[in-house]
Formats: structure tokens, sequence, C-alpha cells
């Protein structure tokens, strides 16, 4: 998968968890250019993306990341791995 | 009190406890919350509607989900993040409960645990279930 398809399958789990179904995630969206993409909201999104690939994020992985682009490069690191 | 730290905490570790329901608790409840429905305060308007007597708030019921993190799961470090309850049957006064919860998720990153937790009356039909989140801090 690439870049463009991962985050494809991210925009329904922030939708969700965001509780915002008009979302659209780029992949230079960052948190606080989004309504209610708190440090809490933050864990949930987190832990759903880890649910969803059965993945485990490191913090230090994690406090890398600058936008949602970085988190599916992340995550294709991950799946690859 | 639980004093669980992180490295204590497993996918399926639970914890149970029983609690009997009285009618005070449903006045101190309604006293905290500013709740005086008459289906929780008067026996004759619950009978009314159906029930068997004062119904007891659900959101009483799910109080005891904090019990289980902040005394249980994991206890004294606990700091509660979320709780995603369903109602499924009333509770009457008189019931004795039985509360109990496992961890289902634990993020590591973060730190919190997910617990899958539910509340059981005596006959073992389900009040209510709910998923919790919470946090470890490090005092």
């Amino acid at each position: 998968m690439n870049n463009t398809e991962i985050i494809a399958e991210l925009q329904p789990i922030f939708a969700d968890i965001l509780d915002l179904p008009d979302l659209r995630l780029t992949a230079k969206t960052t948190a606080p250019e989004v309504e209610g993409w708190d440090s809490l909201a933050h864990i949930n999104l987190v832990v759903a993306i880890e649910k969803h690939y059965k993945v485990k994020f490191a913090l230090g992985e994690l406090q890398d990341l600058k936008n949602v682009g970085d988190m599916a490069d992340l995550i294709i690191r991950k799946l690859g791995a | 009190m639980n004093d669980y730290g992180w490295q204590d905490l497993a996918v399926g570790l639970g914890a149970t406890f029983e609690v009997l329901i009285t009618a005070q608790m449903l006045d101190d409840f309604a006293r905290l919350s500013g709740d005086y429905n008459p289906l929780h305060m008067d026996p004759a308007f619950a009978q009314a509607a159906g029930f068997p007597g004062r119904v007891v708030f659900g959101l009483l019921t799910a109080s005891f989900y904090s019990r289980l993190v902040g005394m249980y799961l994991p206890g004294k470090r606990a700091l509660l993040h979320g709780v995603n309850a369903e109602f499924k049957n009333p509770a009457q006064t008189g019931d004795c409960l039985t509360i109990s919860g496992e961890i289902s998720y634990l993020n590591e990153a973060y730190r919190q645990i997910e617990v899958k937790a539910r509340v059981v009356n005596q006959n073992g039909k389900i009040i209510s279930k709910a998923t919790l989140r919470a946090g470890l801090h490090e005092q």
C-alpha cells in the first residue's frame, strides 16, 4: 500500500474517532487544524490505528510525526517490518 | 486499593466486586446529580410506568465503573480517560450487582488500558456494559 491508500483508509477512522463525518484528510493535515484533535483524541486515534492495522507504535515513533502523511509512512514501515 | 504499575498489567487481568443497591443510594445520587425524575424517586410513579419500584439511575450503576478503574484496574495510579456505556436493563433497589472488568487492550506508547466491563444483577441479567479507557500516572 502507498501513502495515499493508507490515508484513504485512515479517513473513516479519523472521522469516527473525532466525530467529524465531513473531515477530509490529506498528507499535510496536522492536529492543530482539526477540531477536537486534542491529546486524548490523539491517544484514541493511535489505539484505533493500532487495532486496524494490528501493529504497535512506540512513543518515540509517534513523537517524530509531523502530519498525517508521516503517520501513513510509519504505518507502511510497520506493515513492511 | 490495588496499585498496579504498567509492568504488572496484561490483557485478561480482571477484577470483580459486588454492591447492594439501597434506596439511600438513589437519594444520594439524586442530591448529587440534581436528577429528581420520579421514575427514580417515586415508587408509585415507577410502578405506574410498569416497573416493580424505583428504577436505579443508569449513571448510578455506571458510577461503579469509576470504582472498578480507580480501586481495582489499575487502582491507585488510574486516570479515567473515557467510558462508553450502554444500559441494557433497569436495576431496582435491593438488587445485588456484580461489577466486573477485564483488560482487553494495552497501548504501550501512552500507557492507556482498555477494560471491557459489565454490571450484572443477582439473576444474571446484564444491567450495563461498557468499554473503559484509563491511563496510568507515575505517582
